[in-house]
């Protein structure tokens, strides 16, 4: 008997249910200090999170001392004693589900030539922009496996690879950032080198910004920062029932533009959170969140679902093996209108510093925008010294003009750039 | 060969209680092991992260960081640095003798004095986290010792006409149990919602500010703490590289990091084994010190090294730890006074800052519009933002009030606890940013 079933057996004997989530990974990286590698690493975890449930009472707790999961069995007993209880059906049984994960490339090797190959790489793309320095940069492969069992027979296996890299440069005050994920070894180190340097170099000089109203176009990056801090976290159904969503109650109303469209895509293959299952063994499908600019639907997991008479959409996450999984999502996609959306003049927002202090419920934010810059023309001209942005997420679904054909992954989600008329900047 | 090696090994357990809208949600406890092994190679570092330690696996970990330590280029060097390990202060209160019931019924009182008219959802999550930290070096340097942080923090929300507003408070201490005394922060969360539902949307632009002593803790954090990390000094990623010496604010403003404090940011020494001590970032309006690890005090010079933290199994990286503004010699009221026309910032919400543009961020929690030197109406979703080099000029008054608060702050993915602390300041000009209009 391996660990797994010895947990599920020995708590099936003081509790009416059980679920263990185990994963392991290994990780190798390596960081660059100005223009020296400064460190290799490599990185070895395990995870161990068990939950019981019975009379409507879960208990949850995790360790990475595979030889303590008595002591963590324990412990999540206790939980289970002292959890309020609930509406609670069940776990899932098992289904059949394709074998063949769909975020793993068995090309990424866990070698430390290839990450000084991402470093060098980087560093070269960098080097396009002489006047710009790289002040620190990294890159990393990992490669992980969970396995999520429960006492109703579902034992579940996936496997995932990983590759980043990412890049800081700086000219004079002007600093420039640039990244890459994926799960293969699609990335394009040097795009990721020459960007940094060039938002560097570009923002050198930056002119002042009259206070105004200005359309601007927001880079996927500066958009996945505004959604995750608010938008995303209104449409989980936990949020939403508790009266932290400002959408509760409002499926089947327009909130957006109604070119706009987001869902959750988890058999993208590839993409971001892809997976044939979630952190509880529920199957995952496509989960339409906003379609052509009405809300459709919430997120869902298993304890959410039953406690307010909704069905799971198979959303529970896990950040990591410890805790309990919560609702989150796997690949999110945005859609609009597609159109050049740096053709006509505009304020280009690379990124936002502050989105995380944004008002959760309200959507009010008030933040720094990061490598500010006119544009014009599809070309970036003169760049902006300073630029404060206050606004409303919600409101932004509203004023949308256009979104880019091309998108990249951010996160957990996939995003074009988006152009939005009449925002106020202060300089 | 390797010239260095050290192992830092952190095990312990975690607390979690999390009670939503009266309904315990989980209240549990989980175990956690995890180690890191640093190797200095011929030029820099090879590491291992490993969870799940066990100390006769040092020999293959070192075996395989020095390996990795092969792929580097920069040539690291290691400064020589005090050894000492603080006592621990005793716990006031510790929490380890309450039950988990206990703490789980404790919260829920707390959440209980959150609720009332108006509020329709409540929110108190209860941390704590007891580590014992083991550390040895192939420089003979090992040490032991055990410490405890724990804390939680309470969210109203209220509702009126569609207008939806939150008050939140929270409260962590070193070696202490704040959640026996917390119901007055669960009424003041329930007051702020409440108060913030008639707040007007605060208006952008220059103006005079006088911000809490919360808040001015935040700013020192921001504005001068993290552009005072050796490590980015090193990188050439901060503006005040190649500064000391340079005049950044009046006579009589000093602002410190002082990890032997015994504050939330306590360390009674650092992750290399480094003696904690005070270092005055900032004495009497000068560019005095930048914090350091060993490696970024040879590389760097002028400061302390001290500073060096890491979550269980990470690299450690140069960190503030418990950051403030010393005290002046003005009231709360002179600040009020002198301000004139401008705005009160209260609280914080976080901020966040990019060291080598020297533009700092971040939001205030709720203010108060000051008029001729009184208080007026409130507002909400208020930020101010700066230029580091520039905005220690505009602080026009230094108050005598210094107050700490605790919280978290990230920084190449790792969260460490921090206190921040000054007292009431009042800027004379800083740049306010607001969603509302005229």
């Amino acid at each position: 008997m391996d660990t797994i079933d010895a947990i599920l057996k020995a708590a099936l004997s003081r509790a009416a249910e059980a679920e263990v989530y185990l994963s392991t990974g290994e990780s190798i990286s390596a960081e660059l200090s100005r223009d020296r590698v400064r460190i290799g690493q490599a990185g070895y975890s395990t995870g161990l999170g068990i939950r019981v449930f019975g009379d409507g009472r879960v208990g949850a707790s995790s360790t990475n001392d595979l030889s303590r999961w008595e002591a963590c069995l324990e412990a999540a007993l206790t939980a289970m004693r002292l959890a309020d209880p609930q509406p609670w059906e069940g776990l899932p049984g098992p289904v059949a589900l394709p074998a063949d994960p769909l975020a793993f490339d068995s090309s990424v090797t866990l070698a430390p030539g290839t990450v000084a190959g991402l470093l060098e790489s980087m560093q070269s793309g960098a080097a396009a922009h002489a006047e710009a320095a790289v002040t620190a940069g990294s890159a990393g492969l990992s490669r992980s496996k969970v396995e999520v069992a429960n006492t109703h027979g579902l034992r579940y296996a996936d496997e995932e690879t990983h590759a980043s890299c990412s890049i800081e440069a700086i000219a004079g005050t002007s600093t420039g950032y640039e990244f890459a994920s994926s799960h293969g070894l699609d990335l394009d180190p040097s795009w990721v080198g020459e960007q940094a340097a060039f938002f560097a170099a570009h923002g050198v000089g930056g002119e002042p910004l009259t206070p105004g109203t200005y359309d601007l176009v927001l880079s996927p990056l500066a958009l996945a920062e505004l959604l995750e801090a608010v938008l995303i976290p209104a449409l989980v159904g936990r949020n939403v029932h508790a009266g932290r969503s400002r959408l509760a109650g409002r499926i089947g109303e327009r909130i957006a533009d109604e070119r706009l469209s987001l869902y959750d895509d988890p058999h993208r293959r590839m993409g971001p959170g892809a997976a044939w299952f979630d952190a509880e063994g529920v199957p995952t499908r496509r989960l339409d969140l906003i379609r052509n600019g009405v809300l459709e639907g919430f997120a869902y997991d298993l304890r959410t679902a039953y406690r307010y008479g909704a069905a799971t959409t198979g959303s529970a996450v896990r950040g990591g093996y410890g805790g309990a999984p919560s609702i989150g999502f796997h690949t999110i996609v945005l859609e609009g209108p597609v159109a050049d959306v740096m053709a006509e003049p505009a304020v280009y927002v690379r990124s936002v510093v502050g989105a995380h202090t944004a008002n959760t419920i309200t959507g009010d934010f008030s933040v720094e925008v990061s490598n500010p810059s006119m544009i014009e023309g599809g070309a970036f001209t003169t760049p902006v010294r300073t630029a404060m942005w206050g606004g409303n997420v919600f409101d932004l679904l509203s004023a949308i003009e256009g979104v880019s054909a091309e998108t990249r992954n951010i996160g957990e989600m996939v995003l074009p750039a988006l152009r939005v008329a009449g925002q106020p900047l202060v300089g | 060969m390797y010239r260095y090696y050290d192992v830092r090994h952190v095990a312990g357990e975690s607390t979690n209680v999390d009670i939503d809208n009266g309904v315990v949600e989980s209240a549990t406890t989980s175990l956690f092991d995890r180690a890191v092994v640093r190797v200095l190679g011929p030029s820099g570092w090879g590491v291992v992260s490993v969870d799940n330690y066990r100390e006769r696996e040092l020999e293959r970990f070192i075996g395989e960081a020095l390996a990795l330590a092969g792929l580097t280029g920069e040539a690291v060097e290691l400064a020589e640095a005090p050894h000492r390990v603080l006592p621990v202060p005793a716990p006031s209160d510790d929490p380890r003798q309450y039950g988990l019931e206990e703490k789980t019924r404790l919260l829920a009182d707390v959440e209980e004095a959150a609720k009332g008219s108006g509020v329709r959802n409540t929110r108190a999550v209860y941390t704590e986290r007891h580590e014992t930290i083991r550390f040895a070096s192939s420089e003979g340097v090992e040490y032991a010792y055990d410490l405890g942080r724990s804390g939680y923090s309470i969210l109203a929300v209220a509702e009126q006409n569609g207008v939806v507003q939150m008050g939140y408070e929270r409260r962590h201490a070193v070696n202490g149990f704040p959640l026996r005394t917390g119901t007055a922060c669960g009424q003041k969360a329930r007051e702020t919602a409440i108060a913030l539902l008639e707040a007007k949307a605060a208006k952008g632009g220059r103006m005079r500010v006088v911000l809490d002593p919360e808040l001015a803790g935040v700013f020192a954090h921001e504005a001068v703490g993290h552009a005072s990390e050796g490590d980015l000094i090193h990188e050439g990623n901060s503006v005040l590289a190649g500064r000391i010496g340079e005049r950044i604010g009046g006579p009589g403003l000093t602002i410190v990091d002082d990890p032997s404090l015994p504050e939330f940011g306590f360390d009674p020494v650092d992750a290399e084994g480094v003696a904690t001590q005070r270092t005055e970032l900032v004495r009497d309006g000068v560019i005095n010190a930048y914090m350091h690890t060993r490696e970024t005090l040879a590389s760097v010079g002028n400061g302390l090294a001290g500073h060096a933290r890491g979550m269980p199994g990470e690299v450690p990286l140069v960190r503030m730890s418990n950051t403030f503004i010393e005290n002046g010699d003005s009231s709360y009221d002179e600040c009020l006074a002198e301000c004139g026309t401008g705005i009160l910032l209260i609280g914080s919400r976080g901020g966040q800052v990019d060291p080598g543009r020297g533009m700092f961020q971040f939001n205030a929690e709720f203010g108060y519009l000051v008029e001729d030197g009184a208080l007026g109406g409130m507002v909400r979703d208020v930020s101010l933002s700066g230029e580091i080099l520039g905005t220690l000029h505009e602080i026009a008054l230094i108050g005598d009030d210094r107050h700490m608060h605790q919280g978290y702050c990230g920084k190449g993915g790792q969260a460490v606890a921090v206190g921040d602390g000054a007292p009431h300041i009042l800027l004379s000009n800083a740049v306010v940013g607001g969603s509302g209009h005229d």
